[in-house]
């Protein structure tokens, strides 16, 4: 059964209604708000497939997500106009040139050391692929080294927490190569073919919204192959899923890529919304939200991840227009954060089910004397 | 001539100098119910960990039918066709008992293998039918962790046949099991013999009466007697080593 109750897809249908509507509601400011809202959606989800389906709680998924913004930014920043007219023949960024020894040519060849790694980034589609590359082969070296050596629980967390910090060092330490704590600003728009993409247009809008919509059904029925189940299996005994004859590490890794590739087209789609990448989308702070996002809207449904994480930015958004309660926010959103854990470990996702599940039952059992799901039979001995 | 569908040839392990498996041999037929006997700390756990690759062996070689598995990966131990009950039982807690069966009954391991939906009409066929065997049926979408301790052990029971494995290791199965249990799992292992061929740990005689053919006795981490259950309990050196726990009966 492809579904757990008959609200599931309605669910995701309502969802994506909503957002392919939501611009008719929104005005341009809100809109730009709301499509970063839906980036982080797609981090919710992408928490969710890797805490609530692989049981990797994953404290680094800012890594993949700055890593998919960097790769886009770095093309987008020697699109930017400040990049083009340094007066050379190839764009040269505004900072490499503040940081440049004295005497170097004004070529991104060699301006400063290093820079030739840039080279290749003229290209906007090199910029797109390596926002895919880059966080997939990552994944890829980590799970395959952590999960082979059967590393799992708080360790997990405490590696991919450790290395987020150190890569965010290093892009800070690498100042003339990255703009270090600056980040990269000025972007140059994105654009296919002919048409650029505004960050305060409806097409910015609508390619987030569609790519997101994208991801939760692709999630979704990928959860439901026979891969996901065995997933699911591995989450719950690794060892029992190992003596059925199962590479539980390939297993892992195969949705922990999943997850850290959809982190890496996150940071893409947020670049083209913000027009920056900066290190801050490597602090710690910022991969534990995406954590409670989840947790919030439930790690074990993908859509009620991706909502709670929408819910809780458009909370605070509001709640941020009142001065006195931006400081409070913090404290508030801890607060929730505890309260869902101790009362609602599933999550407003898993509240959902259970009280649709509840109505689908009645339904059924208006029809049929027995309830179909949830009977605990004990065998006449 | 029978089949040899396991051959342990003189393996054996030793845990900080303490030899928990010192040069065991045993050679079990294909179809066989073969049942391994002995006090606590004999190395009987000890010596399944080794057929299925959970524990490395120092010594000795096994063979699986015709291939040598000697120190394999387990999942690749688990592939040839060795199906392991633990003697802590262990399913999917939180996936239905149907969930739990659809697992084990996919048959190819790899990732991109199974990136498909749904099972095909013989499989969903073959898990109904296994429901009815472990007498699961009306549990089918209940989820594992709300089964009773007896029906645990049965659903782990149906993993392994839906598994197909050609050689089944029970682990003290009735443990800690009703007497109403204990028979049903007794017969459970019988409708298992003649589509797989199996090892099982008990310590209960009258379940060992029940079921067995050929028994081994396991002795501190060695063969001590191998036979019928009448010429294992008339076997004096079996006597001598029971000796003061009034006996293996
Ligand atoms: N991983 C281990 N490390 C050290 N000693 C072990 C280990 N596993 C088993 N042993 C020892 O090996 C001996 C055999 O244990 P075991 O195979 O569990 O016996 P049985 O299952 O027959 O009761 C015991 O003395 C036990 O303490
Ligand atoms: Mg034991």
């Amino acid at each position: 059964m492809l579904f757990k109750n008959h609200y599931e897809p309605l669910a995701y249908a309502i969802f994506i209604a909503a957002i392919l509507a939501a611009p008719l509601v929104l005005d341009e400011f809100w809109l730009n708000r709301f499509s970063k809202y839906l980036v982080f959606g797609m981090l919710g989800s992408a928490v969710a497939l890797s805490w609530g389906y692989a049981g990797i709680l994953n404290l680094g998924q800012g890594l993949f997500f700055g890593a998919g913004a960097y790769m886009l930014a770095m093309s987008l920043k020697l699109a930017s106009p400040t990049s083009l007219q340094q007066g050379s023949s190839t764009p040269v960024p505004d900072f490499m040139l503040w940081n440049a020894e004295p005497g170097a040519p004004t070529q991104l060849c060699c301006i400063v050391k290093g820079s030739a790694l840039w080279l290749p980034f003229q290209s906007q589609w090199f910029g797109v692929a390596m926002g895919l590359a880059v966080p997939v082969v990552l994944a890829t070296v980590l799970g395959s080294v952590v999960f082979a050596k059967r590393i799992s629980g708080t360790f997990v967390s405490i590696i991919t927490l450790a290395l987020v910090l150190l890569v965010r060092l290093l892009i800070i330490d690498a100042q003339p190569l990255t703009n270090g704590f600056n980040g990269l600003t000025d972007l140059g728009s994105f654009h296919i073919g002919d048409f650029t993409f505004d960050p305060y247009g409806l097409e910015s809008y609508y390619l987030i919204a569609g790519l997101l919509s994208l991801v939760l059904v692709g999630t979704r029925l990928l959860i439901s192959t026979r891969a996901g189940l065995i997933l699911q299996a591995t989450r719950d005994d690794e060892v029992r899923a190992r003596y059925l004859g199962f590479n539980v590490p390939h297993y892992k890794t195969f949705f922990f890529v999943i997850s850290a590739a959809i982190c890496g087209v996150a940071g893409m789609l947020y670049v083209l919304v913000s027009e920056f990448a900066s290190p801050t989308f490597m602090d710690l702070s910022f991969s534990i939200t995406m954590v409670v996002w989840a947790a919030v809207g439930g790690r074990a449904s993908i859509l009620g991840a991706c909502i709670g994480a929408i819910l809780i930015n458009m909370i605070e958004a509001k709640i941020s227009e009142t001065k006195a309660l931006v400081e409070v926010w913090k404290a508030i959103i801890g607060l929730i954060f505890v309260l869902v854990v101790l009362f609602l470990p599933r999550g407003l996702g898993g509240l959902a089910h259970d009280l649709c599940r509840g109505l689908w039952r009645r339904r059924v059992s208006g029809t049929s004397p027995v309830g179909k799901t949830g009977t605990i039979s004990h065998p006449a001995a | 001539m029978a089949v040899t569908a396991l051959l342990i040839d003189g393996i054996g392990v030793d845990f900080a100098g303490l030899k928990a498996v010192d040069n065991v041999s045993i050679a079990i037929n294909e179809g066989e119910l073969r049942v391994l006997l002995g006090a606590n700390g004999a190395g009987k756990t000890t010596l399944m960990d080794l057929i299925s690759g959970k524990t490395r062996s120092m010594r000795g070689r096994v063979f699986l039918y015709d291939t040598e598995i000697t120190n394999w990966p387990e999942h690749a131990i688990a592939r040839a066709g060795i199906g392991r009950k633990f003697q802590i039982p262990s399913v999917f807690r939180d996936l239905t008992v149907r969930r739990n069966l659809q697992v084990a009954s996919c048959r190819n391991p790899s990732v991109f293998a199974n990136l498909r939906l749904g099972f095909s009409a013989e499989a969903r066929q073959r898990i109904d039918q296994m429901l009815a065997v472990i007498g699961l049926e009306d549990a089918a979408e209940t989820t594992a962790a709300y089964l009773s301790h007896g029906q645990t052990q049965w659903l782990e029971m149906g993993l392994l046949m839906i598994q197909n494995a050609k050689l089944i290791l029970l682990d003290e199965p009735t443990a800690g099991m009703t007497v109403a249990e204990t028979r049903k799992t007794a017969e459970l292992i019988r409708k298992m013999r003649g589509q797989h061929t199996i090892l099982v740990v008990e310590h209960d005689m009258a379940f060992v009466r029940e079921i067995a053919e050929k028994i081994t006795v396991m002795h501190l981490g060695q063969v001590l007697a191998e036979g019928s259950i009448a010429a294992i309990e008339a076997n004096p050196k079996v006597r001598a080593a029971y000796l003061g726990s009034k006996g293996i009966a």
